[in-house]
């Protein structure tokens, strides 16, 4: 009997052991994955409150703060660039291409989660595909179509062009939200003699607000960050948007401003990170196509 | 059948004005409904591909779009061209490191997030951080973490004793190549491991519970159990990640513009330099095509494999 106990004893204790390594290693494991994924923010954070002679002195640890922090560099972004136009292109143009979006998704999403027509199925994998066709597989013929449109170097070029991946991505993403709201509401709507599109309007739509401010925040954030067709078809500083703006006019020559680019690249991220850590289960629902339930 | 029969007899009682009667036919009000996102696509997507497709055999440039019919004059140059071949074989590197090391680094993440832990929200959204701010911002702040004077990344590893004196990260032929691997693996893993969260999450327990009560080792259970399980998520994750990895030009144009010597280009930024620098439409758009029937073949492999039950 004592044996026995002891034995236990010794298992338990070998047991927590083995439960106390365990857990050690998974937080520092954790650990390294969280400094990985967040020291660059650290980083930008730093550059962006650090006085010029503390950020380029090399005998400084550059990790912490030497001097004290100051708004200096964020000053330079507001005063001496083309940072508050560029804030407003980014409003300007992602409206529009929020506007241009919706529009065209609501309808076509409604029929595709909502209707069985011949060639429904193809055309709804047809339009998901489309979000697949990169940027840079297109930026050239489309770089030609712009000029055709006589919307060179405009801003506007970009709000005709950024619907081409914002359209595939949020009528799939609205086709879930429509999927969703039973079918027997609408039959019986339709059964007191309300039309296909009095239903659309009068029943489904006021149920799905949520889902359409959803791709109304998709939209823009998928506009205000994109690169390659800003840079394509937008060169003048005052037409660019927030991010071409930030990466490209605060290098000038070889001289980078990196206290106020870094004060540039966190205020872009720091809305843009907000609303992607909320909807993230979302957005990824969109890019996966529904594979994930 | 009935169904249909219920809903033309449906429709017939519908009211409204001639518009509502009109689109009262479930196949016109569908077709109605559709085309502007169709029409859409077609003028903005299909329709410039047809031009890059006619680029890929004419003489066009910027400042001569009206072109001639060359033949296979800029697919003979493109093979030609050693800048050209270094780059596709670096968007092969690029490409399969990179998302080699996402699929490994993902399945250990995914397996972290998925234990229970106080402060495991907090966790997710600081893991999360790299794959919400924009790419552009992501690759300018490791550029400047990389910068030949001021990089602190050096100053850690001097400091930590590893090294004596840092590479010139992004100046140097290796060094650059990893660089830009690195930050695309910085950038996707979070996609990838919340992805592999979520399909895992979704794997009943029992059957896990089942398969361990067999005697199946770890590895066994995830290869044989698990992967099977999760295949169709994988997969179109998987597909996302490869077009988009390999198409990618943002990371390397923004943080090497294809330095050192032109080491480092990949196909997509070779492409922009000679298709919108240069202004060689026909030379570049017979770049960024060139790859296309690969990424073709491979999503349909793919897709195929996803079958009808993922996408209903």
């Amino acid at each position: 009997m004592a044996v026995l106990t002891q034995a236990r004893v010794q298992h338990s204790t070998a047991f927590r052991l083995r439960k106390l390594r365990g857990q050690v290693l998974f937080w520092f494991v954790l650990s390294l994955f969280i400094i990985f994924a967040c020291f660059p923010v650290y980083w930008m954070f730093l550059t962006t409150f650090k006085q010029v002679n503390d950020l380029y002195n090399l005998q400084n640890n550059p990790l912490l703060f030497q001097l004290a922090p100051t708004l200096d560099q964020v000053q330079y972004l507001f005063e001496r660039t083309n940072f508050s136009t560029w804030v407003l292109n980014t409003g300007e143009v992602g409206l529009a291409v929020v506007v241009i979006t919706v529009v065209i998704c609501v309808p076509a999403a409604y029929v595709l989660a909502r209707s069985q027509f011949p060639g429904s199925g193809s055309l709804g994998m047809g339009i998901f595909l489309t979000y697949l066709v990169p940027p840079t597989l297109l930026f050239l013929p489309l770089s030609q179509l712009v000029v055709g449109f006589g919307l060179v170097n405009d801003k506007w070029s970009l709000a005709l062009v950024y619907p081409t991946f914002t359209i595939p991505f949020c009528t799939w993403l609205l086709m879930g939200f429509f999927k969703n709201v039973p079918r027997e509401i609408t039959e019986a709507a339709r059964v007191d003699g309300c039309s296909r599109l009095g239903a659309m309007f009068r029943i489904v739509l006021p149920l799905s607000v949520p889902g359409i401010l959803t791709i109304c925040i998709f939209a823009f954030t998928l506009a205000m960050q994109e690169y390659v067709y800003a840079l394509t078809f937008v060169s003048s500083s005052d037409q660019k948007m927030i991010t071409l703006g930030v990466v490209t006019d605060l290098i000038r020559g070889d001289v980078f401003f990196w206290g106020s680019l870094m004060a540039g690249a966190l205020i872009v991220s720091i809305p843009v990170a907000i609303v992607y850590n909320l909807f993230m289960d979302t957005f990824v629902r969109g890019i996966t196509g529904g594979a994930l339930k | 059948m009935a169904e249909v029969a219920r809903t033309r007899s449906v429709g017939f009682r519908a009211t409204g004005g001639w518009i509502g009667h009109f689109l009262d036919s479930e196949k016109v009000f569908g077709y109605v409904l559709v085309a502007p996102a169709v029409a859409y696509i077609v003028l903005l997507v299909g329709y410039p591909f047809a031009i890059a497709l006619w680029f890929t055999v004419s003489n066009a440039t910027v400042a001569h779009p009206i072109a001639n019919f060359t033949g296979l004059t800029n697919l003979v140059a493109v093979l030609d061209d050693g800048i050209f071949r270094r780059a596709l074989i670096n968007t092969f590197i690029f490409t399969l490191t990179s998302q080699a090391l996402q699929m490994v680094l993902g399945t250990i993440l995914a397996f972290l997030l998925l234990r229970k832990f106080r402060g495991r929200r907090i966790a997710r959204a600081l893991i999360m951080i790299p794959f919400t701010i924009p790419i552009a911002i992501g690759a300018m702040a490791w550029t400047w973490m990389l910068n030949p004077t001021y990089s602190v990344i050096n100053w850690v590893l001097v400091h930590a004793g590893l090294l004596t004196q840092g590479p010139n990260w992004l100046g140097e032929e290796y060094p650059a190549m990893f660089s830009i691997i690195l930050v695309n693996v910085w950038r996707n893993l979070p996609f990838t491991a919340i992805v592999l969260t979520a399909g895992i999450s979704a794997v009943p327990q029992e059957i896990i519970e089942a398969a361990s009560l067999d005697g199946a080792s770890w590895l066994v259970r995830w290869r044989k159990v698990m992967v099977p399980i999760i295949a169709p998520i994988l997969y179109i994750a998987l597909l996302f990640s490869l077009v988009f990895t390999f198409t990618d030009m943002t990371v390397v144009w923004l943080m090497t513009r294809g330095n050192p010597v032109d080491a480092t280009h990949v196909i997509a930024s070779y492409a922009f330099q000679t298709g919108v620098v240069a202004g060689s439409l026909g030379r570049g758009a017979t770049m960024s095509l060139f790859l296309f029937p690969v990424m073709l073949v491979g999503a349909i492999v793919i897709l195929r494999n996803l079958k009808a039950r993922t996408l209903d």
